[in-house]
């Protein structure tokens, strides 16, 4: 119980007249039985509001041409067309399978170096003690914090200078840089928990610290990697400013700043908007489909304590 | 507590991932600094030092102004809706009926989309002639309400938060979901065995208990909402008329569109001392939620 907050004392109440009972408990059941009913019932309806977007992306994108021009925006298709999928895949239309291709090309590597680099820092600082660790701590998880604004510029200029500006090299390396904060805190979280007697067993055993990470340390990990894989491929693979900073050619364009160009070359054309949203969101479905568990533990890391 | 290693064993773990760290978050992060005391122009090596000159200019800057009133007013409702739908959607689907699971995950669906895609959608939502918004209110008889709410200056903020609220929510929802496991069933029964009502059950026990979530909530959303450009980018690009103009949409047009890279950076550094400040009360508020739970 929170400090400071006075005891819940408790409230006489009279005792129902025995005869009076058993139509009391009917009542009481009764009520809840409708007050029960009635939460669902404004659940339901507040769930249908909130999916109407999805909805309404489901049907646009499934619906030809021809049927959405004569006004059937909102209406269930009549027959499931695939042209508005043909039509942004195509590479002399949409040209969205090059999009997709840089954005697996970004994501992959940049969430792995991300949880890689995130690994080392978190071992270091969950299972070494030294002078200044809770400062370093800090600095580095104040990073997960930090509007990219405030790098937007620098790292604009620093990309130009070395070369990379324009590749799809220069957002891995900022989306791994911009990835050790969480990654850190929740390895770091991690190494804590497990137990150093395991550690201390392998020391006497004649183990270096090295082989110790490697061979006992790691495989110990996957849960919390699984965590961080959701995590990390979630957000890059959404990014959009990054990216829309750094990369400019159609050769080195993302799947998201791909799909808002599109939306410029298909004003009028829902129909294509959307398959293009559905496409570039499958990835990230699929995560919350089959990868739901590790997803929400990640983004719920750090909201409960103890 | 472990015994004292070495400093070359913590070290070699930490070098390589804190080089990265520095070289491309610490170092732009200080470089912003710098560059908000000169005039670069975005192109060129040759840029002077100005001094506070941009930050003189910024203050007396209308634009800035605006962009400072639209963030205020964005930040006022990400703190409050959001969150309190969040919190009452995990209230009312906190157990464990298979329903509840499933109206759980359609809740959170909007988590897993990019903003650039959420965007796209509520743009047709909210498109005057066709979009759904406007045909319901016409079906339902209020034409007089239906109105182009991107392109009305009145209107286009709101719809753009909207938007933006409509994956908070389940972001908050989820947040709350797990603070609700840390109350202890036994307090909320106690209370109920005590002839405490749901409504006193729920001010007097269950919100106070989900005082550590409900910090990571508004800390999250505040964080997220002073940062957030891409919708507002997609939906409105700032407009019309700069009503939608937030500080991080002014910061990227000053910088990346009108090419004043120094200015744009004071803009910057504005927007990063505001988060410092929500950062600093957040690490307090978990240090003092930690000495009270310990």
């Amino acid at each position: 119980m929170t400090k400071g907050e006075p005891p819940i004392h408790p409230i006489p109440r009279p005792l129902p007249q025995r005869a009076r009972e058993g139509e009391l408990i009917a009542w009481v059941n009764l009520s809840r039985w409708l007050g029960t009913a009635l939460l669902y019932f404004v659940l339901t309806i507040m769930l249908i509001l909130f999916m109407v977007p999805v909805y309404g992306a489901i049907v646009t994108a499934f619906k030809s041409q021809a049927e959405v021009s004569a006004g059937g925006y909102w209406t269930v298709p009549t027959r499931f067309a695939a042209e508005n999928f043909e039509r942004v895949m195509n590479p002399d239309d949409g040209n969205l399978g090059l999009y997709l291709q840089n954005s697996l090309l970004l994501t992959i590597p940049a969430s792995l170096f991300s949880i890689a680099l995130g690994t080392l820092a978190g071992y270091g600082l969950g299972k070494y003690n030294f002078k200044g660790d809770g400062m370093l701590f800090i600095l580095i998880v104040a990073g997960m914090f930090l509007p990219p604004q405030i790098a937007l510029i620098p790292v604009f200029r620093l990309m130009n200078d070395i070369g990379l500006y324009d590749t799809l090299w220069a957002v891995i390396i900022i989306h791994t840089a911009f990835g050790i904060p969480i990654c850190t805190l929740v390895m770091r979280n991690f190494f804590q928990v497990v137990p150093n007697a395991l550690r201390e067993a392998a020391l006497i055993d004649g183990a270096n610290e090295y082989s110790i990470f490697f061979r006992i340390m790691l495989p110990l990990t996957l849960p919390a990697l699984a965590v961080l894989a959701t995590l990390q491929f979630t957000w890059i693979w959404n990014d959009f400013l990054w990216p829309f900073i750094l990369t400019q050619r159609a050769e080195s364009r993302t799947v998201m700043v791909g799909i808002l160009n599109l939306t410029g070359q298909y004003t009028v054309d829902w129909g294509g908007q959307a398959a293009a949203s559905l496409i570039g969101s499958l990835p990230t479905l699929f995560i919350f489909v089959f990868f739901q568990r590790y997803f929400i533990r990640g983004l719920t890391l750090g909201a409960v304590k103890g | 507590m472990l015994r004292r290693h070495p400093w070359i064993f913590p070290a070699s773990f930490l070098a390589l991932p804190l080089l990265v760290y520095c070289t491309f978050v610490i170092l732009p992060t200080l470089n912003s600094l710098y560059y908000s005391f000169t005039d670069w122009v975005g192109y060129g090596a040759d840029f002077n030092f100005v001094g506070l000159a941009n930050f003189e200019k910024i203050f007396t800057d209308r634009l800035f102004s605006n962009a400072i009133k639209n963030t205020a007013i964005w930040l006022a409702l990400a703190m409050t809706a959001p969150t309190l739908l969040g919190l009452a959607l995990a209230l009312a689907l906190q157990g464990k009926r298979t329903i509840n699971t499933i109206y759980k995950s359609l809740f959170y669906l909007p988590i897993c989309l990019s903003p650039i895609i959420i965007g796209i959608i509520w743009v047709w939502l909210y498109s005057p002639k066709l979009g759904i918004v406007n045909l319901f209110l016409r079906s339902i008889g209020l034409d007089h309400v239906a109105t182009a709410w991107l392109a009305n200056p009145n209107t286009a903020l709101f719809a753009v938060f909207v938007a933006w609220a409509w994956q908070q929510t389940g972001l908050n929802m989820v947040i709350f979901l797990a603070g609700l496991t840390s109350v202890p069933t036994p307090l909320v029964e106690a209370a109920k065995v005590d002839g405490a009502n749901y409504w006193q059950t729920l001010t007097k026990v269950i919100i106070p208990m989900l005082r550590p979530a409900t910090v990571v909530v508004l800390a999250l959303t505040a964080i997220s909402a002073l940062k957030s450009f891409e919708i507002i980018w997609v939906m409105t690009m700032g407009g019309p008329f700069n009503k939608s103009d937030t500080l991080a949409v002014f910061m990227y047009s000053e910088s990346f569109r009108k090419f004043k890279m120094g200015y744009g950076s004071s803009a910057a550094v504005i927007l990063f001392l505001m988060t410092l400040v929500i950062i600093v009360l957040y690490f307090r508020q978990t240090a003092a939620a930690e000495e009270l739970y310990d």
